[in-house]
């Protein structure tokens, strides 16, 4: 087993040192001042530290501030709703066994083969017609319901993982169907609804085009559409300014990446139970 | 709406045990439970949805009104010279952007796992998650590009292809996008087999091992057929946003040079957006849908009809 | 379970709100005009114009960026069938405008056309772009000149000077190369059309506009002439690696090559990376490559800002319009970018520029409209592709020509 472990640190080690090369090339670009960026050299670190000064262009010119509030708010309410609401699709299809529930299934998950592209228009239509246009509400709305499918399938799937006898036994105890689901199966999975939520979060705090489509005022509007304004011929932005945006932006995903983690540290046995 | 979660609430709230009402609810709980999650793609999703594929029957423009067309959008689209490129480019992602990333991802989740400090090896492959698309194109486009940093250090190691121009030719254009893809869906590969690897029970792997299982036995007898679940979970989307490819194209490559990048996803962007065709657009939409869906549903009912 | 209970609630509130729609408001007294835009990274200087025009008219704008031009095309075209229609839109000119124009939605601008050239706030070698069945609509949101942009150290040490013919140009390119240095920026996305639409106009120009109204094919003579001299100066190394992704504002500052042709907003990448006109980087008419013709062409660009005759406040849009096209408003909105004003009476700081906008308003030169304008979508986007196939494969040039006209001939036979 200690021969095992070194040769699993070792590839571990080696496949994580090549995930960081990219990670380098970043770092390195967005801390160059933007006027010394010539697209050359793109590997040497350079003399003078820029990121702060990058940043700063950065803020000014994308005026990044506005849209913090409503994108930190779109992006923990609706992956934290959209979980919940996929967990009891999944609940009530896998442990209190609705009939058709492959059917039922489908009918959620069914929600993520349309191509996002061709839904931006009719939506923007809809959301005219009934003042969810640049509303707050209506941001959580959409966000919420493009969260539910993934939970719902990595819920359903990790619901079959339950043994069975949890829900009998405590049926038995008296609890109601709502108390087995709300008291026992969230709880049992933590880390399943965690990596749901991670995933959510990201999609919604890095979304461009729902947030370009469905909102105007840049209170409303989340981050990455006051972010894209660099990204343009017509910006004349640097490249290292473009970078430290994007790498800034990134921060409060890294973040909660990592105070996350310690929930998939240690196996959670549901054999336990 | 009301009717059905009035009638999913009281079993929570209900201090009476046994009863009548009791029952009716826990027979029409399940219902209750499902609902939000079936109104909410239904509305929002699938009703969008109905107005692209009625718009792929006619000539809509965007602008102007419509008529009906029949089936000429997707006579056309048959017709596009692009759309065999198109058609290999989207199974060359849905193979490469499928299989690789989750061999990778199950890879580092399984061999972190356990591991004392598993937290730190598994960071390098969380970050790139973290990154938005503009940051993504920008970094791959320094390694990409002709005279990149690949070229480089392929030039400086004296590996042939310090002059291959990467994304200038198809196929190679979309392989090296799928590299690009492979680079940042892996931490979330990875991260949905940590789950499924912390609901394995303890008890069927102590017993492997005391029967002298080597750590291969252990991963192909117990561990592996105990991820299923997990593994359907991440095969699932691979697939379903493989076969919807378009971001990463659209932002390195617009589908070129000379559509030879182009996914179907791209080819409906370009019919519907960049033209101003609208209504091919959709067709090209609806094709993509029905391909998604079917490839999804074989493959959902394989996975999920034998796990249950 | 109170908690499960509001979840509910909220969905519930949700279909409801779903299903319940609201009537159009009707129109209202604004003092702010939301201007939705595609150049996102506009904003501070669109934002900069509303200190004068509070004092002025009492209006100020709120830009709404877009940095994806279809996606926001689009997303406009939509808005004209909602309740959410823009104060104040860009566009583009050519069949774009054209399209939204005959919809009879946006707002009809001939009296400030017609007052602006009067009173030479306007010009009236513009107001053909912005013209549609005989009436105006929009104004000029800008207006660019494509010319070439060179950095002066690499001239300096080459020991180049500005060109004045097309035979000096590439005897700057050969002299150049031999100094290390590539002669000119080419790329193979989006703006891939540059060189093609340069060649044709300094060789040919009313070929040019017959391509652009279907009256010539892509398969002429002409035209495969053209694509062949591209090759040749492809051939002889005169040209950047058209995949290179690289600004080409860095490529310019690092030397890497020595010629950049742009519209004269590429002004404001030059000032991002803190190149200064005049010393660091410097701009000249392009020649013709056919010194025979009487006038030197040019390629100018040209983008409308609109409003709808159903705006929320058509007469609050159509005010801020008519300032927006007035000296003061058009001075400070130039001069911030570095670029050519629409208004003629407008004196850049930039003595680069003005010289530059004195050339293009000469009886020397002749300005034709930009090749992505000119060209209507279903052409300009098979071109697209073709020249950037052309660019990875520089002997498919008479392939790719050919799909060209395919499109041509698909989209004129359905709109002639």
């Amino acid at each position: 087993m200690r021969i095992g472990g070194v040769i699993r640190r070792a590839v571990l080690i080696v496949l994580g040192a090549i995930w960081l090369v990219p990670v380098y090339l970043l770092l390195v670009n967005a801390f160059r001042p933007g006027a010394d960026y010539t697209g050359d050299h793109v590997w040497t670190p350079s003399a003078t530290f820029g990121l702060f000064d990058n940043f700063a262009k950065a803020w000014d010119n994308a005026d990044l501030g506005p849209s913090i509030g409503s994108t930190v708010l779109y992006s923990v309410v609706s992956p934290a709703v959209g979980v919940v609401v996929g967990a009891l699709a999944a609940y009530a299809i896998v442990v209190l066994r609705l009939r058709h529930g492959f059917a039922w299934f489908l009918a959620v998950y069914g929600g993520t083969i349309f191509p996002t592209q061709m839904l931006l228009i009719p939506l923007f239509l809809g959301y005219s017609d009934t003042n969810l246009y640049d509303n707050r509400f209506g941001m959580v709305l959409i966000y919420t319901t493009i969260s539910v499918p993934l939970a719902a399938f990595v819920m359903r799937n990790f619901f079959t993982g339950v043994a069975y006898e949890v829900f009998e036994a405590a049926r038995i105890d008296g609890a109601s169907v709502f108390t087995a689901f709300w008291r026992i199966y969230l709880p049992l999975s933590v880390p399943a609804l965690a990596a749901v939520f991670i995933l959510d979060f990201t999609f919604v705090w890095n979304d461009l085009m729902f947030g370009l489509t469905l909102s105007q005022d840049q209170s409303v509007r989340p981050i990455q559409t006051a972010l894209s304004a660099l990204n343009s011929a017509y910006a004349g932005t640097s490249v290292p300014t473009v970078l430290a945006a994007g790498l800034i932006v990134s921060l409060p995903t890294v973040a909660l990446f990592l105070a996350t983690q310690r929930l998939f540290a240690r196996g959670l046995t549901l054999g336990q139970y | 709406m009301t009717a059905v979660t009035d009638r999913s609430a009281p079993p929570g709230t209900s201090t009476t045990p046994g009863g009548a009402g009791r029952r009716i609810a826990a027979r029409f709980a399940p219902y209750g439970f499902v609902a939000p999650g079936v109104l909410l793609t239904a509305v929002l999703l699938y009703l969008p949805f109905l107005y692209t594929l009625y718009i792929g029957f006619t000539n809509y423009d965007g602008l102007h009104p419509s008529q009906f067309v029949g089936v000429d959008n997707f006579v056309q689209f048959a017709k596009d010279p692009a759309l065999l490129t198109s058609v290999r480019n989207t199974l060359l992602w849905v193979v490469g952007a499928t299989v690789v990333p989750v061999v990778l991802g199950l890879l580092v989740a399984v061999l972190s796992h356990g591991l004392r400090h598993a937290t730190w090896y598994r960071i390098p492959f969380l970050l790139p998650y973290a990154l938005s698309g503009a940051g993504l194109a920008v970094i791959w486009g320094f390694i990409l590009q002709h005279g990149g940093a690949a070229n480089q250090v392929l030039t400086a190691l004296h590996i042939p292809g310090g002059d291959t121009s990467f994304l200038q030719h198809g196929p190679a254009n979309t392989i090296a996008m799928i590299i690009a893809i492979t680079w940042q869906q892996l931490g979330v590969n990875a991260l949905l087999f940590m789950v499924g690897l912390q609901s394995i029970p303890v008890s069927p792997l102590e017993a492997a091992r005391l029967d002298g299982a080597n750590a291969w036995q252990l991963f192909r007898n117990v561990t592996w057929p105990l991820l299923r679940p997990l593994t359907t979970v991440v095969v699932g989307l691979s697939l379903v946003a493989s076969l919807k490819t378009f971001d990463i194209v659209w932002v390195t490559t617009q589908g070129g040079p000379g559509r030879s990048s182009e996914t179907l996803a791209v080819t409906m962007y370009r019919d519907a957006f960049v033209t101003g065709d609208y209504g091919q657009g959709a067709a090209v939409a609806v094709a993509l849908t029905v391909v998604t869906g079917l490839v999804s549903f074989v493959y959902l009912k394989r996975q999920l009809r034998t796990v249950t | 379970m109170r908690r499960f209970r509001a979840v509910v609630a909220v969905l519930g509130a949700a279909v409801l709100l779903g299903l319940t729609a609201c009537g159009g408001g009707a129109s209202e007294h604004k003092t702010t005009l939301k201007l939705y835009n595609d150049k996102g990274a506009w904003k501070p200087y669109f934002q900069q114009l509303n200190a004068t025009s509070k004092k002025q008219i009492g209006l100020t704008n709120q830009p709404v960026g877009y940095t994806d031009e279809p996606t926001y095309q689009s997303f406009i075209k939509a808005s004209f069938r909602t309740k959410n229609k823009p104060d104040l839109f860009t566009w583009q000119v050519g069949s774009q405008l054209q399209d939204i124009a005959t919809t009879g939605q946006v707002a009809d601008t001939t009296d400030i056309w017609n007052q602006g050239v009067k009173s030479g706030d306007l010009s009236n070698d513009v107001k053909k772009y912005y013209t549609v069945d005989g009436k105006q609509y929009c104004v000029p949101l800008n207006v660019s000149y494509w010319v070439m942009f060179y950095n002066k150290k690499v001239f300096a040490e080459a020991g180049v000077k500005e060109p004045t013919s097309w035979a000096d140009l590439m005897a700057d390119a050969q002299k150049l190369k031999a100094h290390g240095v590539t002669p000119f920026y080419q790329t193979n996305i989006l703006f891939s059309f540059v060189w093609f639409q340069q060649l044709l106009l300094g060789t040919d120009p009313q070929l040019y506009e017959d391509l652009s109204t279907g009256k010539a094919k892509y398969t002429d003579p002409g035209v495969v002439k053209v694509m062949q001299q591209w090759k040749g100066m492809i051939d002889k190394g005169y040209m950047s690696d058209a995949g290179d992704k690289t600004d080409p504002g860095a490529l310019l500052k690092s030397g890497k090559v020595a010629m950049v042709p742009d519209g004269t907003w590429f002004n404001t990448t030059m000032s991002q990376l803190k190149m200064k006109p005049g010393s660091d980087y410097g701009t000249f008419v392009i020649p013709n490559v056919n010194p025979s013709l009487s006038t030197t062409s040019m390629a100018f660009e040209s983008g409308p800002l609109c409003s709808l005759t159903k705006a929320p406040d058509p007469q609050a849009s159509l005010k801020y319009l008519k300032w927006w096209v007035g000296k003061d408003a058009q001075t400070t909105w130039s001069n911030s970018r570095n670029d050519v004003s629409a208004n003629p009476k407008v004196t850049s700081t930039d003595p680069n520029l003005t010289t530059l906008t004195k050339k293009a308003n000469s009886s020397s030169t002749k300005l034709y409209l930009r090749y992505f304008e000119a060209a209507p979508p279903p052409v300009l986007t098979a071109a697209l592709d073709g020249f950037g196939a052309f660019l990875a494969n520089p002997g498919t040039y008479l392939k790719q020509l050919q799909n060209i006209q395919q499109a041509a001939d698909q989209y004129w036979s359905q709109h002639k």
